[in-house]
C-alpha cells in the first residue's frame, strides 16, 4: 500500500505539485465528508481532486469520492484523470479502473445533448425570439461547462449577452462567465466579468448579490497576489446573506480563513483590530473558523511567536485548499516577517538568543533570516554579529535635512548647468543631426552616424 | 631698424587709454601699421625679427611681438633647433595681453596650432603652454574652441594629463558659432562675455562640429578615468550620452561613451547608473541594444555572488573587452566587486568578524571568497585608508578579529552646514554672467522676436468670441441649431 502510494506522489512532485506529507506534520483536522458538504458544483469534483493529489493520508479516500463525483457529472476527461490517479496510488482497489460503459455512455449522450442544444439554438435565432436565444445559448453553455468544454462553455455564455433584458439577466450571465473564469484560472477576467456585474439592480437583489461579488472579488485578488485588496474584499462581504449565493465558490469558512490569513499578512495592528476583530459582519464569518480569530487576537495583542504557532499548526489544512495553496507560503512568510518587524518595534536593541527563542528554530537560526529582511528593506535594523545583538536604526532628521538641502542645491546647479549648455549648442546649431545627403550615387550617409530605425517609421 | 622698432613699439601701455572706444581705435591701427611695416620691408625685416625681439616686451606689446614670432617661424625651417626663437615663444604664450590679442586672433591661432602639432616642443612643454595660453585668453573657461580639442587630444595620446587639468575641468557653456550680438560694445571690452570675442570671425578659434564637441567630452572622460577622477569622468561622459540630437540619429561616440559611463558609474557607486532624462528616448533605446553586455554587467554587478559577472566577463573573453578598449575599466570593476559588497554591508551590520566576511562576499577576479583572514583584513584595511569605508577594525585579545561600521556622516554642525550652503549658493551666482549672456543671446534671437509677434497678435483678438465649433457639440447640431 505504502509503494505505490509514495510512487504517486513522487510523480506528483516532480510535476510541480504541493505535497503534505503526514510524517513531518499533524494530520489535516478536517473530515471530507463535512468540508464537501459547504459546496457544490463542479468545485465539489476540483477540491477532492487536489486534495487527493496533495494529501497523503487522505489520497485515496479523496479520489475515491472524487471518482463518485465524476460520475455524478457528464465529464468524462476529468473522470479518466482522477482514475487514472488512483491506479497509480492504489492500484489493487476495485474502483481503479474505468467504468467503459458509463464512458462511452456519458460520450454519446454529451455529443447527442450538444447536437440538440445547438439545433435548437439555430431554430430560435431563425425565429428571432431574443428570449429564446437568450436561453438557448445559456443551456448550450451550461451543458459544454458539465462535460468541461470550458471554452465553448465561455463562448456559449457570453452570447447571451446581447439578447439581455432585465438586471437579473445580467447577472446571470455575469456569474456564468465568472464561474468559468475562475475554473480556467484567469483572475483578470474574473475582475472584468465582475464590473460588468454590479451596479443596475434593485437594492435587495444588490444586498443577496454583495458576498458573492465580494468572495469572488477577493479570490481573484489573491490570485493575482494583491493581498490587502483581497483582505478587504473578503472582510467586506456580508455575513447575513446565507451561503448558498456562493458556494458554488467557496464555503463560510473559507471566507473566515482567506480573509483572516489575508488580513494577518498585509495590515498592520490597529487595522486588524479596527477591520477585522471589531467587524461586526466578519465576526460572524470568524466564529466558524475560531484558531483564525486567535491567530489575528494573538498577533494584535503581540503574542507574535503563539500566532505564528497557531497558524503553523493549520498549514496542512490551508495547503489542501483548492485557492489557497500556491500562495500559502507566501502568505506565511510575509505574517512571519510583519511578526518579526512588530516584535522589534518597542525595542532599540535586542540580543539574537531573544530573537531565536521567540522565531528561530535550532536547525534554521534566525540571523540569516533577519539578514534578508534587512537587504529586501522589510526590516530596518542593524546585526552585530560580534556581541550577538540586533539594533533599529534611528533615524536622524536633522541629518537627513541636511543631505536633503545640500543635494537639492547641488543637483538644482547641475540642472541649471545643463540647460544653458543645451540652449548654447542648440544655438550654435551644433545638435547631432541626420547628415543625409543626395550624391549622383544615391543617398550617401555620412560616417560616424547611426540611424534609429524607430525613428524613420 | 630704427623704425621698425619705432612702429613696434608705438601701442601704449594699456592704462593710458580709459575708453574703450580709444583703444579700439589705436589697436585697429596698430595692426595695421605692422601688417604694412612687415609687408614694405620684408627682406630687412626677417632679418633684424631676431634683433628687435629682444627690444619688445611680450607683455605690453603683445601685437608686435606675435607677428615678430609669426616672420620668425615662417622664416626657419627646423624652429625646434631653434633654443632663442622658442623660449620667445614660451615667455609670449605664458605673459601675453589677453586684450591686445583679440585684434589679431588668426595669427595667434596659427601659433597655437603649431605648437599643438607638438613638433617644436616636446608635448609635455606643449600641453602645459596651450593649457596656459588658453586660460589666458578666457580666464573663466567656459568656452570651448577648436585649441581646446586638439589640446586634449595631444594631452590624452601623450600621457600629459595633469597640466590640462584647470582646462578639462572648466564647466564648458558656450560654443563657437553662437550669433552674440556686439550691441555696439568694442572687442576691447574686458565685459564682453567670451563668444563675443571668441568667434570665427576674430580668428581665436574655427568653427566646429557637433562630434568635435562629442569628442571633446569624451577625451575629457577618458583623461578623468586615467586620473582615476571618477566622478568627473563620469560626469563629463554623461554630457555625451545626454547630447541634444533631432532627426533619430545616435552617434558612434555616444554609444561608445554610454558603455564607459556604465562601468564608470559602477566604480563610482556600486549600482549601475540610469540614463539621464534629458537624453534623447531613442538613443537610450540604442544604448540598450548597443550595449548589452555593458548593462549585463551592471545586473551582475549587483548581485550577491561573483559568479555571474565573473561568467559574463569570461564569456566575452579578454579580447573583446581589449577590442572595445574597455579592459582596463572592466578589470577595475571586477577589483571593485568585492569592495562594494563590503561597503554594502553597513546597511545589514554593525559588527561582523573577518571570517564573516570572508564567507559572505567574494572576489568577482577569482569568484570565490578570499583564500584567508589576512586577505580580508589586507583589502578592509585598503578601502579604509582610500576613504571608501568608514570603520575600524578591532582585534581584541584572544578574539577574532573584527570590523566596525561607524555610523555614516556625522551631522554637520549649524556652522559648517550654513557654510557649504552659501557655498553652493555663490557657485550658482557665479552662473549670472552666463544667464546674462545667454538671455541676452536669445533675447535678440529672430526666432524668439517673432514668437512676440505672434503672441501679441493672439492677444489682439477678442478673447470673448468662441469659435462655432467650440460651443456646438455633434448632438446640439442635429437638434437643436439647425433644427426649426
Amino acid at each position: 500500500m505504502a509503494d505505490p502510494l509514495l510512487e504517486f506522489f513522487t510523480v506528483m512532485d516532480s510535476q510541480g505539485g504541493v505535497v503534505v506529507k503526514v510524517e513531518c506534520i499533524d494530520p489535516p483536522k478536517f473530515d471530507l465528508d463535512l468540508y464537501l458538504q459547504n459546496y457544490r458544483g463542479r468545485t465539489r469534483f476540483d477540491r477532492l481532486y487536489l486534495i487527493g493529489r496533495s494529501s497523503v493520508p487522505l489520497c485515496v479516500d479523496a479520489l475515491k469520492a472524487a471518482i463518485l463525483e465524476a460520475k455524478r457529472g457528464r465529464d468524462p476527461q476529468r473522470y479518466r484523470e482522477v482514475v487514472e490517479c488512483l491506479r497509480i496510488a492504489a492500484p489493487h482497489d476495485s474502483e481503479a479502473t474505468y467504468d467503459q460503459t458509463w464512458l462511452e455512455n456519458t460520450e454519446v449522450s454529451n455529443r447527442n445533448e450538444t447536437h440538440r442544444l445547438t439545433l435548437e439554438l439555430k431554430g430560435y435565432k431563425n425565429n428571432l425570439i431574443k428570449e429564446s436565444v437568450r436561453m438557448g445559448n445559456e443551456d448550450l453553455g451550461k451543458h459544454l461547462e458539465s462535460i468541461g468544454d470550458l471554452n465553448g462553455a465561455a463562448e456559449a455564455y457570453s452570447k447571451m449577452r446581447p439578447d439581455v433584458s432585465t438586471p437579473k439577466h445580467i447577472v446571470d450571465v455575469g456569474k456564468h462567465l465568472v464561474c468559468v473564469s475562475l475554473q480556467r484560472r484567469e483572475w483578470g477576467m474574473v475582475t472584468a466579468h465582475l464590473n460588468k456585474m454590479g451596479g443596475n439592480q434593485s437594492p435587495e437583489d444588490e444586498k443577496i448579490l454583495q458576498p458573492y461579488i465580494k468572495i469572488v472579488q477577493g479570490i481573484s485578488y489573491l490570485g493575482q497576489e494583491r493581498f490587502l485588496d483581497a483582505a478587504l474584499s473578503f472582510l467586506a462581504a456580508d455575513a447575513a446573506v446565507p451561503s448558498a449565493s456562493y458556494n458554488d465558490v467557496a464555503s463560510q469558512n473559507d471566507v473566515a480563513v482567506y480573509g483572516g490569513l489575508l488580513a494577518l499578512a498585509s495590515m498592520d495592528r490597529k487595522d486588524l483590530q479596527t477591520k477585522v476583530l471589531d467587524n461586526s459582519s466578519f465576526r460572524q464569518f470568524l466564529e466558524l473558523e475560531p484558531h483564525i480569530r486567535r491567530a489575528v487576537t494573538q498577533f494584535v495583542n503581540g503574542r507574535y511567536s503563539a500566532c505564528i504557532a497557531t497558524l503553523e499548526s493549520y498549514r496542512p489544512d490551508y495547503l489542501l485548499d483548492i485557492y489557497l495553496q500556491r500562495h500559502i507560503a507566501k502568505i506565511y512568510s510575509e505574517i512571519r516577517s510583519k511578526c518579526i518587524v512588530q516584535y522589534l518595534i518597542p525595542f532599540s536593541c535586542v540580543t539574537l538568543d531573544t530573537m531565536n527563542a521567540a522565531f528561530g528554530s535550532p536547525e534554521k537560526p534566525i540571523e540569516e533570516e533577519l539578514v534578508s529582511m534587512i537587504r529586501t528593506g522589510t526590516l530596518q535594523a542593524r546585526i552585530n554579529t560580534i556581541d550577538k545583538l540586533v539594533t533599529a536604526v534611528s533615524v536622524n532628521p536633522r541629518q537627513k535635512l541636511q543631505t536633503t538641502a545640500l543635494e537639492t542645491a547641488r543637483s538644482y546647479e547641475k540642472q541649471a548647468i545643463d540647460r544653458l549648455r543645451r540652449m548654447a549648442l542648440a544655438a550654435a546649431d551644433l545638435e547631432l543631426k541626420g547628415q543625409r545627403k543626395m550624391t549622383p550615387h544615391g543617398m550617401n550617409v555620412t560616417s560616424d552616424l547611426m540611424y534609429d530605425d524607430s525613428a524613420l517609421e | 631698424m630704427d623704425h621698425c622698432a619705432s612702429v613696434l613699439l608705438a601701442f601704449p601701455e594699456a592704462k593710458e587709454i580709459t575708453e574703450n572706444y580709444v583703444y579700439h581705435k589705436t589697436a585697429q591701427q596698430h595692426v595695421q601699421k605692422v601688417e604694412r611695416l612687415i609687408k614694405e620691408n620684408t627682406a630687412t625685416f626677417s632679418g633684424l625679427a631676431a634683433q628687435l625681439l629682444e627690444h619688445v616686451n611680450p607683455a605690453i606689446n603683445s601685437i608686435s611681438y606675435l607677428a615678430l614670432l609669426q616672420t620668425l617661424l615662417s622664416r626657419d625651417k627646423a624652429p625646434q633647433t631653434n633654443q632663442p626663437l622658442l623660449s620667445a615663444i614660451t615667455t609670449f604664450l605664458m605673459t601675453f595681453d589677453p586684450r591686445q590679442i583679440r585684434y589679431v586672433g588668426t595669427t595667434l591661432s596659427n601659433l597655437l596650432t603649431t605648437v599643438g602639432e607638438g613638433e617644436i616642443f616636446p608635448a609635455s612643454v606643449a600641453v602645459d603652454l596651450l593649457a596656459t595660453a588658453l586660460l589666458r585668453i578666457d580666464p573663466t573657461g567656459s568656452m570651448l574652441t577648436s585649441h581646446h580639442i586638439s589640446l586634449v587630444n595631444l594631452a590624452y595620446l601623450t600621457d600629459n594629463i595633469e597640466p590640462i587639468r584647470p582646462v578639462i575641468e572648466k564647466t564648458i557653456v558656450f560654443y563657437p558659432g553662437i550669433k552674440s550680438s556686439s550691441d555696439g560694445r568694442y572687442l576691447c571690452d574686458m565685459q564682453l562675455p567670451p563668444p563675443a570675442y571668441i568667434t570665427p570671425d576674430t580668428g581665436l578659434t574655427t568653427k566646429l562640429n557637433s562630434s568635435a564637441v562629442l569628442q571633446y567630452d569624451l577625451l575629457c572622460g577618458l583623461c578623468f578615468i586615467a586620473r582615476s577622477s571618477w566622478q568627473k569622468a563620469f560626469d563629463a561622459l554623461e554630457r555625451v550620452i545626454s547630447y541634444p540630437t533631432k532627426d533619430g540619429v545616435c552617434s558612434n561616440i555616444m554609444a561608445k561613451a554610454h558603455n564607459k559611463w556604465v562601468l564608470v558609474g559602477l566604480l563610482l557607486t556600486g549600482k549601475t547608473p540610469t540614463v539621464p532624462a534629458l537624453a534623447w528616448q531613442g538613443a537610450q533605446k540604442i544604448y540598450g541594444t548597443l550595449g548589452k553586455p555593458y548593462t549585463s554587467i551592471g545586473t551582475a554587478f549587483e548581485q550577491e555572488t561573483a559568479e555571474t559577472l565573473k561568467a559574463e566577463f569570461e564569456t566575452l573573453g579578454q579580447q573583446f573587452w581589449a577590442e572595445e578598449g574597455n579592459l582596463g575599466l572592466m578589470r577595475l570593476v571586477l577589483a571593485h566587486y568585492q569592495r562594494w559588497k563590503i561597503v554594502g554591508l553597513r546597511d545589514i551590520y554593525t559588527k561582523i568578524s573577518l571570517a564573516q566576511i570572508r564567507t559572505i562576499t567574494q572576489s568577482a577576479e577569482t569568484g570565490t571568497p578570499l583564500a584567508t583572514e589576512a586577505e580580508v583584513l589586507e583589502l578592509v584595511l585598503g578601502m579604509i585608508q582610500d576613504g571608501m569605508l568608514n570603520g575600524v577594525v578591532e582585534q581584541p585579545e584572544g578574539q577574532p578579529a573584527y570590523l566596525t561600521f561607524l555610523s555614516p556622516t556625522e551631522e554637520l554642525s549649524e556652522a559648517e552646514f550654513g557654510a557649504k550652503m552659501l557655498q553652493t549658493a555663490q557657485r550658482i551666482k557665479n552662473l549670472e554672467p552666463i544667464v546674462k549672456a545667454t538671455n541676452e543671446r536669445l533675447g535678440t534671437s529672430r526666432e524668439y522676436l517673432r514668437h512676440l509677434v505672434r503672441d501679441s497678435k493672439n492677444k489682439d483678438k477678442d478673447p470673448g468670441f468662441v469659435g462655432f465649433d467650440h460651443s456646438i457639440e455633434d448632438e446640439d447640431l442635429m437638434s437643436g441649431v439647425l433644427g426649426p
